[in-house]
């Protein structure tokens, strides 16, 4: 049964792949409400950590607590509030974009009602109308997202967990995906959001969490960030580079172009 | 043309070839090299020769050489029959390449961007065809070498083999022709509307596989050689029989007639070819098709599906089903099997030479009708369920992040699988009746123990399946491991003969102890039987069913 505390509580979190160590020893929490930005390199465990809260993997140890459910003993209550929009999501491309919201809708027990109205303005503010009738196969890369991304909100989910949702999408709807999750956030949803694109990250998230190698970096606040990489009035673009370690950038760069 | 691009091209595509099809069997350094079909040619080759040796002794009467009519009808009928039959392989096994390849794949080909001419593509294509199923050229000459031979025949064999390497190109080339055809025909079918593109697609592979089992029944085969050797007027105007019309008029002695054949053969391919390259310049790269379903731009209403007690979820897991199966080229074929198999089934019957006597239709043993019947039809509910679960592919975290339960899952697989193969039972019911004069008892008695045999086969598909799924989503995707089918041939043969003992028995009291137990009784035993069966199969299903949905695979 939910409880009251973090709407998501993860406790000592690893996650290992034969010899890969994709999570190791991860202690997390967000509120309910917060949007939480997960940050690091390529291969730093952000989609892997999305993954196990969701269920699509297990823990090798450690627990994960959604609004009080716990990831291993009921899947079934968190895939109920929970939506989730994958890195580079493969949907079905033999439905056409409205079959697909048809059948996330129903399998998520919407009524026809409801159904009808909530993908007729999704598909709509997100400019896909006109091409709700084509199958996905002939969607571009953009377009594709905003089906994944109208997927996970249909139900409107409690906790949203979002693997770099923005990939793809055009100004217009990268903009109105953010104010989305700022008034989802409002609403009382709690968001984990990644990204590769700092200026995004700090101008959306309410705290920032940096992955690296599977580990947790650094946590806070961008002020708290630059704060704990001795950079203050820095961009967070140098804060972090600097907490991942990633140094002369500039000669790598060099080297390259000669 | 530049040769090195040309057999550089054709090596990538081999290649292609063999990784997307033999991948977990055999280790991948041999796999990578195009010399393991030269291979398998040779061990083919020397196989057939024995074979050819074996089939030689057998029709000669106390080891003495074998000549006079049957020597001439022999060979008449093997070295007449190579040509027709690589013509026809060739350009079938071509085409269930092109059949089985995922939509996906083929407009991220990368000769779409390289500078390669419609010439070379075509040439580099057709030389990959011809090579990849070398094994089967090599088989037909293995076959007729001792046949001439031992007939006194060198010579025709030595005519054979330009001709029959004259026919592989020119099904290799059709093949290429077809190709083409297919990318300007999806183009033409999408103006259409998405159900035609749909429909049309379902009934071409239909047609391919009726195709490909009567080209692999013999009976079928022996008749039409026959009938160009009685009436060769007729067929000469048809111009896939040209090639063996070339060597059959050779073996009749009549030279002129033969290279008149053999020169119209030449004509044959080269016209082809001219085709094939033309089409490939027209349409040259595949792009996926911008599918329109009039009326799928709104969303669905309560379906009639919840009259039989079907949960809104449950109707839209069984909806997903029906579109994926009837929409991705690489599934559709898996749904025609067992709706087809019947008629497959049923060719031998069919084609079998018509009695002498004018008494009417004999009437079939029930027992005899209702065995071949339903075992073929548990076998494409077997392979239907097997695949069902390796055919998610990467899509499957669409299900795993969804309040999905395995039982849901497994139920919705076994559903469709039920619906198909019922399309299939009932065509076996209509086969039985019209052409092999089945009494409707009998059929009644078919129909409903082939309702329980479907479940029972295909729930063992889906457990076999959802412990040795295949998600790669290579160009040709497999669905299901290489051990999982072979586990799931064996065990799904195991559980009809299970099935079918009841009948087996009862035949073997009235054959042997004249004790005559009533066929409603007998049917309804071995119903039970794949009740059961049906029911530890689905149980077995849902444990790894689960594993895969909270562990998606990397």
């Amino acid at each position: 049964m939910a409880t009251f505390g973090p709407a998501i509580d993860v406790s000592h979190l690893g996650k290992v792949y034969g010899p890969t160590v994709a999570l190791n020893d991860v202690t997390l929490s967000v509120n309910t409400g917060e949007v939480r930005g997960l940050l690091g390199p390529n291969g730093s465990g952000k989609s892997s950590l999305m993954k196990t809260i969701m269920g699509l993997t297990k823990p090798s140890y450690g627990s994960i607590q959604v609004l009080g459910y716990d990831v291993r003993a009921s899947p079934m209550d968190i895939k109920k509030i929970v939506g989730y929009v994958p890195e580079s999501p493969r949907l079905y491309e033999f439905l056409t974009a409205t079959e697909y919201l048809d059948f996330i809708a129903d399998v998520r027990g919407l009524p026809y009602e409801q159904k009808k109205e909530r993908i007729a303005r999704f598909v709509d503010a997100l400019d896909l109308e006109g091409k709700q009738g084509d199958m996905i196969s002939s969607y571009s890369q953009g377009m594709k997202q905003k089906v994944a991304i109208i997927g996970a909100l249909l139900h409107r989910p409690r906790v949203l967990l979002m693997d770099e949702p923005l990939n793809g999408l055009d100004p217009k709807s990268a903009r109105l995906v953010k104010e989305l999750i700022h008034g989802f956030a409002k609403e009382g949803v709690s968001v984990i959001f990644s990204t590769h694109i700092l200026e995004i990250a700090e101008a959306i998230c309410d705290k920032l969490t940096i992955l690296q190698s599977g580990k947790i970096l650094a946590e806070g606040t961008s002020k708290d960030l630059r704060e704990n990489a001795g950079l203050p009035g820095s961009g967070l673009e140098d804060v972090f580079l600097k907490l991942t370690g990633t140094k002369g950038v500039e000669d790598i760069v060099e080297a390259l172009i000669r | 043309m530049r040769l090195a691009v040309l057999f550089k091209f054709a090596k990538v595509l081999m290649i292609s070839r063999l990784r997307s099809t033999r991948r977990s069997i055999v280790s991948r350094s041999i796999t990578s090299r195009p010399i393991l079909i030269g291979l398998i040619g040779i061990v083919l080759f020397v196989a057939a020769l024995l074979f050819g040796y074996l089939t030689t002794v057998f029709l000669s009467s106390g080891g003495a050489p074998l000549t006079g009519p049957v020597a001439h009808q022999l060979v008449v009928t093997i070295f007449g029959g190579v040509p027709l039959f690589l013509v026809g392989f060739y350009f079938t096994m071509g085409l269930l390449w092109e059949v089985n390849a995922s939509t996906e794949a083929e407009s991220t080909d990368a000769i779409n961007w390289l500078p390669i001419t419609p010439g070379e593509y075509v040439a580099a294509s057709a030389l990959s065809t011809g090579y990849t199923y070398s094994p089967l050229l090599m088989v037909a000459f293995g076959y007729a070498l001792p046949i001439g031979i031992l007939t006194g025949n060198l010579a025709g064999f030595l005519v054979l083999v330009p001709i029959a390497l004259l026919s592989t190109s020119v099904g290799s080339v059709s093949v290429e022709i077809l190709r083409s055809a297919l990318a300007s025909a999806s183009t033409a079918f999408n103006k259409l509307g998405g159900r035609i593109t749909v429909i049309m697609r379902i009934l071409g592979i239909i047609l391919i596989l009726l195709v490909t089992q009567l080209l692999f029944s013999g009976v079928f085969l022996i008749q039409i050689i026959s009938s160009l050797v009685g009436t060769a007027a007729a067929a000469s105007f048809v111009p896939v029989f040209w090639p063996t019309l070339a060597i059959t008029k050779l073996l009749q002695s009549d030279f002129l007639g033969s290279a008149g054949f053999l020169g119209l053969s030449i004509a044959l391919f080269l016209l082809l070819s001219y085709i094939a390259l033309s089409l490939r310049a027209k349409y040259w790269a595949v792009t996926p098709g911008a599918i329109h379903f009039a009326g799928a731009g709104s969303v669905s209403g309560p379906s009639r599906l919840g009259y039989l007690g079907l949960s809104s979820p449950s109707i839209a897991m069984l909806k997903r089903e029906i579109r994926s199966a009837t929409r991705r080229k690489e599934v559709v074929r898996l749904m025609a099997i067992p709706i087809i198999m019947p008629i497959m089934i049923s060719f031998p019957a069919i084609f079998s030479p018509a009695p002498s006597s004018t008494s009417g239709p004999a009437q079939i043993d029930p027992i005899f009708l209702v065995i071949p019947f339903l075992f073929g039809i548990g076998l494409g509910s077997l392979f239907l369920g097997m695949t069902s679960i390796g055919q998610e592919g990467r899509r499957l975290w669409n299900i795993s992040a969804l309040p999905v339960s395995a039982n849901m899952l497994v139920k919705s697989k076994l559903l469709f699988t039920f619906l198909v193969s019922s399309i299939g039972l009932g065509l076996g019911a209509v086969v039985s009746a019209l052409l092999l004069h089945a009494s409707i008892f009998v059929i009644l008695g078919f129909l409903g123990l082939g309702f329980v045999v479907i479940l029972a086969e295909a729930s063992l598909g889906i457990a076999v399946g959802s412990r040795f799924p295949d998600f790669s989503d290579g160009p040709r995707p497999r669905f299901v491991t290489v051990v999982g089918s072979i586990i799931g041939a064996v065990l799904g043969i195991v559980e009809m003969a299970i099935m079918a003992l009841p009948l087996i028995l009862s035949l073997i009291l009235r054959t042997f102890l004249s004790i005559l137990l009533p066929l409603q009784f007998v049917l309804a035993l071995s119903g039970a039987v794949a009740g059961l069966l049906a029911w530890i199969a689905y149980s077995m299903s849902i444990k790894p069913v689960e594993s895969i949905l909270s562990e998606l695979p990397n």
